[in-house]
């Protein structure tokens, strides 16, 4: 038997081309395991928030006061709102067969990508500026 | 008479093709070899790599028909898998250099040349082939033309296996998951008026693997050389198994 083991693969992610679609596809994926580390997080908070009227308070002046607890709340919108349009998207895809072909579904994408992006920058400001 | 021999201008183009030779080298490398195209006439990509051959002629790589019929010259052209052959350089080229590599995923046999025991082991599972129950009829099986318009964007394929090396859910997955390729071939049956498996297809395609792992990236549709559509040909075959559940 010829040793088969040591043949090489080629396989570099950022060398290969990967259309809109497909990089959607990733973000979708990673914005949804971000999500779920968060959610623990948002857990806490709303346990916090709803214990009592005090601790509702302190939350909200912890929020305008500790920046990392501000960036990871900002992030947990940013990814339900990314999370939420791909996957409207795939849905409608899977169900309507609406953007099957490369042209629809690649510009579905981009938009989907540009109100996200959207929706990011508003709430930006609105949180930070 | 005045007859001078128009000679041809010609500009050098550095072609950077990815090498790797089992009996030598123990990793694989890029080597750049510099090569004369002709300014005013557009070459393929398979052309220019004939050229470099030229000068080093250890390099290694599939073709055959050179016009987009075989599907052995499947390769990633500066980032994008395609067929060499038909390919112009004039669309492939970044600049003054080309970047030429083995189509991802799959075990390198030699520089260009991959082993798609893989894929053609996928292809296998999927029975590319009209099943049948009745006794053969005396002349041929008959499609009316609206029947046999079906197979239209699936008889095509080649076989050269630029989608399923460009598919992410394929790269994790080639023992598992079917590949593009596989489940157009796989839909081109089911499509058939003629063939009578439908059903036990569809069974062998109903787990959490053979077809589901598909994402619907679409790298599958936006390479293929030949212009068909997996992406759809998988969507079809969803639906179909979907609505059995019913
Ligand atoms: S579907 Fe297209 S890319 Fe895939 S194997 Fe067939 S011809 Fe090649
Ligand atoms: S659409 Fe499906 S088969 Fe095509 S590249 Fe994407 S995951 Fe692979
Ligand atoms: S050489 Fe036959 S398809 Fe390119």
């Amino acid at each position: 038997m010829k040793e088969k083991d040591n043949r090489p693969v080629y396989l570099n992610l950022l060398a290969i081309d990967l259309p809109i679609i497909g990089i959607s596809s990733i973000l979708h994926r990673v914005s949804g395991f971000a999500l779920f580390l968060i959610f623990i997080i948002a857990v806490w908070m709303l346990d916090r928030s709803l214990s009592s009227e005090e601790e509702f308070l302190n939350l909200l002046e912890d929020l305008n006061s500790l920046v990392l607890l501000k960036v990871i709340f900002y992030l947990f919108l940013v990814g339900i709102v990314y999370h939420s349009l791909i996957g409207v998207k795939k849905i409608i895809s899977d169900f309507f067969g609406i953007g099957e072909d490369l042209r629809s579904g690649s510009f579905i994408s981009w938009i989907y990508n540009v109100i996200s992006l959207l929706v990011s920058i508003l709430l930006f400001i609105k949180f930070f500026i | 008479m005045n007859s001078t021999i128009p000679t041809e201008e010609l500009r050098s183009i550095t072609l950077s093709v990815y090498r790797f030779d089992p009996g030598k080298d123990k990793k694989a490398y890029m080597q750049d070899i510099e090569i004369e195209v002709p300014v005013n006439k557009d070459l393929m990509v398979l052309d220019a790599l004939v050229l470099a051959k030229k000068q080093e002629t250890s390099l290694s790589f599939r073709r055959s028909c050179g016009e987009g019929v075989c599907g052995s010259d499947g390769m990633n052209i500066n980032g994008k898998n395609g067929l060499a052959c038909v390919t112009p350089l004039s669309e492939a080229i970044k600049g003054e250099k080309l970047v030429v590599k083995p189509m991802p995923g799959l075990p390198v046999v030699r520089d260009l040349i991959v082993d798609m025991k893989q894929f053609f082991d996928q292809l296998e599972k999927v029975k590319p082939y009209l099943i049948t129950k009745d006794e053969a009829p005396e002349q041929e099986r008959k499609q009316s033309p609206e029947e046999r318009e079906k197979l239209d964007g699936l008889y095509e394929c080649i076989l050269c296996g630029c989608c399923s090396t460009a598919c992410p859910s394929f790269w994790w997955n080639p023992d598992k998951f079917l590949g593009p390729a596989a489940l157009l071939q796989s839909w081109r049956f089911i499509a058939d008026s003629r063939d009578q498996a439908t059903e036990e297809r569809l069974d062998d395609l109903d787990d959490a693997f053979s077809l589901y792992r598909c994402h619907g990236i679409m790298n599958c549709v936006s390479v293929c050389p030949k212009g068909l559509n997996p992406t759809e040909a998988i969507s079809n075959i969803r639906k179909k198994l979907i609505n059995r559940k019913k």
